[in-house]
Protein backbone atom coordinates (compact mmCIF):
# COMPACT_ATOMS: atom_id res chain seq x y z
CA UNK A 1 0.00 0.00 0.00
CA UNK A 2 1.16 3.12 -1.26
CA UNK A 3 1.63 6.68 1.03
CA UNK A 4 -0.26 9.48 0.22
CA UNK A 5 3.15 11.43 -0.23
CA UNK A 6 5.11 9.34 -3.40
CA UNK A 7 8.34 9.60 -1.77
CA UNK A 8 7.41 8.31 2.19
CA UNK A 9 6.32 5.21 0.17
CA UNK A 10 9.44 3.90 1.18
CA UNK A 11 9.93 4.69 4.64
CA UNK A 12 5.75 3.47 5.20
CA UNK A 13 7.08 0.11 4.18
CA UNK A 14 9.93 -0.01 6.84
CA UNK A 15 8.17 1.33 9.31
CA UNK A 16 4.61 -1.20 8.90
CA UNK A 17 7.06 -4.30 8.77
CA UNK A 18 8.69 -3.01 11.83
CA UNK A 19 5.31 -1.52 13.74
CA UNK A 20 3.35 -4.93 12.12
CA UNK A 21 6.00 -7.52 14.19
CA UNK A 22 6.36 -5.61 17.61
CA UNK A 23 2.30 -5.14 17.19
CA UNK A 24 1.79 -9.10 16.67
CA UNK A 25 4.88 -10.47 18.71
CA UNK A 26 5.01 -8.24 21.81
CA UNK A 27 1.83 -5.41 22.12
CA UNK A 28 -0.99 -8.02 21.51
CA UNK A 29 0.80 -10.91 23.82
CA UNK A 30 0.29 -7.82 26.79
CA UNK A 31 4.63 -7.28 26.40
CA UNK A 32 4.90 -3.61 26.93
CA UNK A 33 7.87 -3.00 26.32
CA UNK A 34 8.29 0.18 24.64
CA UNK A 35 7.39 0.52 20.69
CA UNK A 36 11.21 -0.40 18.68
CA UNK A 37 9.95 1.50 15.67
CA UNK A 38 9.91 4.97 17.29
CA UNK A 39 12.69 6.58 14.98
CA UNK A 40 11.73 4.97 11.77
CA UNK A 41 8.51 6.05 12.63
CA UNK A 42 9.47 9.78 12.96
CA UNK A 43 10.89 9.96 10.22
CA UNK A 44 8.09 8.57 7.78
CA UNK A 45 5.35 11.08 9.56
CA UNK A 46 7.11 13.83 8.96
CA UNK A 47 7.62 12.90 5.23
CA UNK A 48 3.70 12.37 5.33
CA UNK A 49 3.13 15.25 7.08
CA UNK A 50 5.21 17.75 4.80
CA UNK A 51 2.88 15.79 1.84
CA UNK A 52 -0.43 16.33 3.47
CA UNK A 53 0.87 20.35 3.64
CA UNK A 54 1.60 19.89 -0.07
CA UNK A 55 -1.70 18.33 -1.35
CA UNK A 56 -3.26 20.69 0.87
CA UNK A 57 -5.47 17.94 2.94
CA UNK A 58 -7.39 19.16 5.43
CA UNK A 59 -6.43 16.69 8.33
CA UNK A 60 -6.57 19.33 11.35
CA UNK A 61 -9.54 20.36 13.06
CA UNK A 62 -11.25 16.75 12.41
CA UNK A 63 -12.24 15.36 16.21
CA UNK A 64 -13.25 11.94 15.68
CA UNK A 65 -13.68 9.51 17.98
CA UNK A 66 -17.36 11.68 17.46
CA UNK A 67 -19.36 13.67 15.71
CA UNK A 68 -17.13 17.12 15.31
CA UNK A 69 -18.18 20.27 16.52
CA UNK A 70 -19.51 21.46 12.55
CA UNK A 71 -21.60 18.60 11.87
CA UNK A 72 -22.88 18.38 15.77
CA UNK A 73 -23.86 22.18 14.60
CA UNK A 74 -25.62 21.15 11.41
CA UNK A 75 -27.41 18.08 13.17
CA UNK A 76 -29.38 21.26 14.63
CA UNK A 77 -30.92 22.22 11.12
CA UNK A 78 -32.07 19.16 10.48
CA UNK B 1 -36.57 19.70 3.48
CA UNK B 2 -37.67 21.01 0.36
CA UNK B 3 -38.25 19.41 -2.56
CA UNK B 4 -37.25 21.73 -5.37
CA UNK B 5 -37.39 19.41 -8.94
CA UNK B 6 -36.94 16.72 -10.73
CA UNK B 7 -34.10 16.41 -12.61
CA UNK B 8 -32.66 13.74 -15.00
CA UNK B 9 -35.08 11.19 -12.91
CA UNK B 10 -33.28 12.16 -9.84
CA UNK B 11 -34.97 13.69 -7.15
CA UNK B 12 -33.25 17.03 -6.07
CA UNK B 13 -33.83 18.38 -2.34
CA UNK B 14 -31.98 20.74 -0.23
CA UNK B 15 -31.86 20.08 3.30
CA UNK B 16 -30.16 18.14 5.49
CA UNK B 17 -30.72 14.37 5.82
CA UNK B 18 -29.68 11.66 8.49
CA UNK B 19 -29.40 7.97 7.82
CA UNK B 20 -28.36 5.90 10.65
CA UNK B 21 -27.07 2.21 9.76
CA UNK B 22 -26.92 -0.23 12.39
CA UNK B 23 -25.90 -0.89 14.77
CA UNK B 24 -25.24 -4.64 13.14
CA UNK B 25 -23.71 -7.68 14.71
CA UNK B 26 -22.09 -10.08 12.48
CA UNK B 27 -19.28 -12.66 13.65
CA UNK B 28 -16.11 -14.85 12.34
CA UNK B 29 -14.56 -17.88 12.85
CA UNK B 30 -11.34 -16.28 14.11
CA UNK B 31 -9.96 -15.35 17.78
CA UNK B 32 -9.86 -11.97 17.97
CA UNK B 33 -5.99 -11.56 18.19
CA UNK B 34 -5.88 -13.11 14.71
CA UNK B 35 -8.53 -10.68 13.63
CA UNK B 36 -6.94 -7.45 15.06
CA UNK B 37 -3.71 -8.19 13.55
CA UNK B 38 -5.59 -8.53 10.08
CA UNK B 39 -7.69 -5.33 10.41
CA UNK B 40 -4.37 -3.35 11.10
CA UNK B 41 -2.87 -4.24 8.12
CA UNK B 42 -5.87 -4.88 6.01
CA UNK B 43 -5.10 -2.57 3.35
CA UNK B 44 -4.02 -3.53 0.63
CA UNK B 45 -6.68 -6.08 -0.22
CA UNK B 46 -8.92 -7.06 -3.51
CA UNK B 47 -12.34 -6.10 -2.30
CA UNK B 48 -11.41 -2.94 -1.11
CA UNK B 49 -9.54 -1.35 -4.54
CA UNK B 50 -10.94 2.34 -3.75
CA UNK B 51 -8.47 2.74 -0.86
CA UNK B 52 -5.27 3.90 -2.68
CA UNK B 53 -3.18 4.98 0.18
CA UNK B 54 -2.73 4.50 3.72
CA UNK B 55 -0.81 6.62 6.24
CA UNK B 56 -0.67 6.46 9.96
CA UNK B 57 -0.27 10.33 10.91
CA UNK B 58 -0.20 9.65 14.71
CA UNK B 59 0.37 6.25 17.10
CA UNK B 60 0.49 6.57 20.91
CA UNK B 61 0.36 4.40 23.81
CA UNK B 62 -1.91 5.49 26.61
CA UNK B 63 -1.39 4.92 30.13
CA UNK B 64 -3.97 2.37 30.30
CA UNK B 65 -1.57 0.37 27.46
CA UNK B 66 -3.75 1.10 24.73
CA UNK B 67 -2.66 1.69 21.31
CA UNK B 68 -4.03 4.47 19.94
CA UNK B 69 -3.67 4.91 15.65
CA UNK B 70 -4.51 7.87 13.74
CA UNK B 71 -4.85 6.96 10.19
CA UNK B 72 -4.93 8.93 6.86
CA UNK B 73 -7.00 6.77 3.84
CA UNK B 74 -7.02 7.81 0.82
CA UNK B 75 -9.81 6.13 -1.94
CA UNK B 76 -10.55 6.46 -5.60
CA UNK B 77 -14.80 6.78 -5.69
CA UNK B 78 -15.73 5.19 -8.86
CA UNK B 79 -18.93 8.12 -9.03
CA UNK B 80 -20.55 7.96 -12.41
CA UNK B 81 -19.64 11.30 -14.65
CA UNK B 82 -23.00 12.18 -14.17
CA UNK B 83 -22.95 12.14 -10.52
CA UNK B 84 -19.56 13.55 -10.32
CA UNK B 85 -21.24 16.36 -13.19
CA UNK B 86 -23.91 16.91 -10.63
CA UNK B 87 -22.02 17.25 -7.38
CA UNK B 88 -19.93 19.89 -9.27
CA UNK B 89 -16.25 18.45 -8.56
CA UNK B 90 -13.94 15.93 -11.20
CA UNK B 91 -12.09 15.09 -7.13
CA UNK B 92 -12.39 11.65 -7.47
CA UNK B 93 -9.90 11.30 -4.59
CA UNK B 94 -11.71 11.03 -1.33
CA UNK B 95 -9.81 11.37 2.48
CA UNK B 96 -10.67 9.47 5.44
CA UNK B 97 -9.67 10.22 8.62
CA UNK B 98 -9.81 7.05 10.99
CA UNK B 99 -8.87 6.80 14.73
CA UNK B 100 -8.78 3.26 16.41
CA UNK B 101 -8.03 1.63 19.88
CA UNK B 102 -6.43 -1.26 20.60
CA UNK B 103 -6.92 -2.68 24.05
CA UNK B 104 -4.85 -5.85 24.44
CA UNK B 105 -5.73 -6.35 27.91
CA UNK B 106 -10.08 -6.33 27.48
CA UNK B 107 -9.40 -7.50 24.08
CA UNK B 108 -11.19 -4.96 22.30
CA UNK B 109 -11.10 -2.78 18.93
CA UNK B 110 -12.93 0.12 18.63
CA UNK B 111 -12.23 2.34 15.15
CA UNK B 112 -14.32 5.52 14.40
CA UNK B 113 -13.77 7.01 10.40
CA UNK B 114 -15.15 10.22 8.75
CA UNK B 115 -14.46 11.58 5.48
CA UNK B 116 -12.64 14.56 5.54
CA UNK B 117 -13.05 15.83 1.76
CA UNK B 118 -16.53 16.41 0.11
CA UNK B 119 -17.90 17.12 3.81
CA UNK B 120 -20.13 20.13 2.50
CA UNK B 121 -22.12 17.51 0.66
CA UNK B 122 -21.96 14.47 2.74
CA UNK B 123 -20.28 13.05 5.95
CA UNK B 124 -20.04 9.29 6.54
CA UNK B 125 -19.44 8.83 9.95
CA UNK B 126 -18.86 4.80 10.66
CA UNK B 127 -17.96 2.92 14.02
CA UNK B 128 -16.58 -0.71 14.17
CA UNK B 129 -16.11 -2.52 17.29
CA UNK B 130 -14.40 -6.00 17.06
CA UNK B 131 -14.37 -8.26 20.63
CA UNK B 132 -13.77 -11.78 21.14
CA UNK B 133 -17.70 -13.78 21.28
CA UNK B 134 -18.98 -13.48 24.54
CA UNK B 135 -19.25 -17.73 24.27
CA UNK B 136 -16.74 -18.73 22.26
CA UNK B 137 -13.71 -17.36 22.39
CA UNK B 138 -12.27 -18.85 19.29
CA UNK B 139 -14.61 -16.57 17.40
CA UNK B 140 -14.43 -12.67 16.98
CA UNK B 141 -17.96 -10.50 17.04
CA UNK B 142 -18.12 -7.23 15.04
CA UNK B 143 -20.56 -4.63 15.80
CA UNK B 144 -20.89 -1.51 12.90
CA UNK B 145 -22.97 1.29 13.09
CA UNK B 146 -22.81 4.38 10.77
CA UNK B 147 -24.30 8.03 10.45
CA UNK B 148 -24.76 9.26 6.81
CA UNK B 149 -25.30 12.86 6.97
CA UNK B 150 -26.43 14.23 2.98
CA UNK B 151 -25.85 18.16 3.46
CA UNK B 152 -27.14 20.70 0.89
CA UNK B 153 -28.48 19.35 -2.20
CA UNK B 154 -29.55 15.99 -1.89
CA UNK B 155 -29.73 13.35 -4.99
CA UNK B 156 -32.23 11.24 -3.02
CA UNK B 157 -33.00 8.56 -5.26
CA UNK B 158 -29.38 8.07 -5.57
CA UNK B 159 -26.58 9.15 -3.18
CA UNK B 160 -28.17 8.03 0.10
CA UNK B 161 -29.12 5.04 -1.24
CA UNK B 162 -25.51 4.35 -2.74
CA UNK B 163 -23.90 5.03 0.46
CA UNK B 164 -26.42 3.25 2.44
CA UNK B 165 -25.89 0.37 0.33
CA UNK B 166 -22.08 0.58 0.31
CA UNK B 167 -22.43 0.94 4.03
CA UNK B 168 -24.31 -2.25 4.28
CA UNK B 169 -22.18 -4.41 2.46
CA UNK B 170 -19.05 -2.96 3.97
CA UNK B 171 -19.68 -5.57 6.90
CA UNK B 172 -19.45 -8.36 4.37
CA UNK B 173 -16.85 -7.12 2.58
CA UNK B 174 -14.92 -5.99 5.59
CA UNK B 175 -15.16 -9.93 6.80
CA UNK B 176 -13.81 -10.87 3.47
CA UNK B 177 -11.41 -8.30 3.54
CA UNK B 178 -9.91 -9.93 6.88
CA UNK B 179 -10.25 -13.42 5.90
CA UNK B 180 -7.96 -12.79 2.91
CA UNK B 181 -5.92 -10.82 5.19
CA UNK B 182 -5.37 -13.95 7.66
CA UNK B 183 -5.20 -16.74 4.57
CA UNK B 184 -2.46 -14.66 2.69
CA UNK B 185 -0.24 -13.23 5.55
CA UNK B 186 0.14 -16.52 7.20
CA UNK B 187 3.24 -17.40 5.51
CA UNK B 188 4.77 -13.24 5.95
CA UNK B 189 6.49 -12.36 9.52
CA UNK B 190 5.80 -8.67 9.38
Amino acid sequence: MNSVGEECTDMKREYDQCFNRWFAEKFLKGECSGDPCTELFRRYRDCVQKAIKDKDIPVDGVDFMGPSKSKTESDGSS
Amino acid sequence: MLLLSHWLGTTVLLGYFKLRVGPKLSSTCHPWDTVIKAAMRKYPNPMNPCVVGVDVVDRNLDPQGRLHSQRLLCTEWGLPSLVRAILGTNRTLTYIKEHSVVDPIEKKMVLCSTNISLTNLVSVDERLVYTPHPENPEETVLTQEAIITVKGVSLSSYLEGLMASTISSNARKGWDAIEWIIQNSESTVS
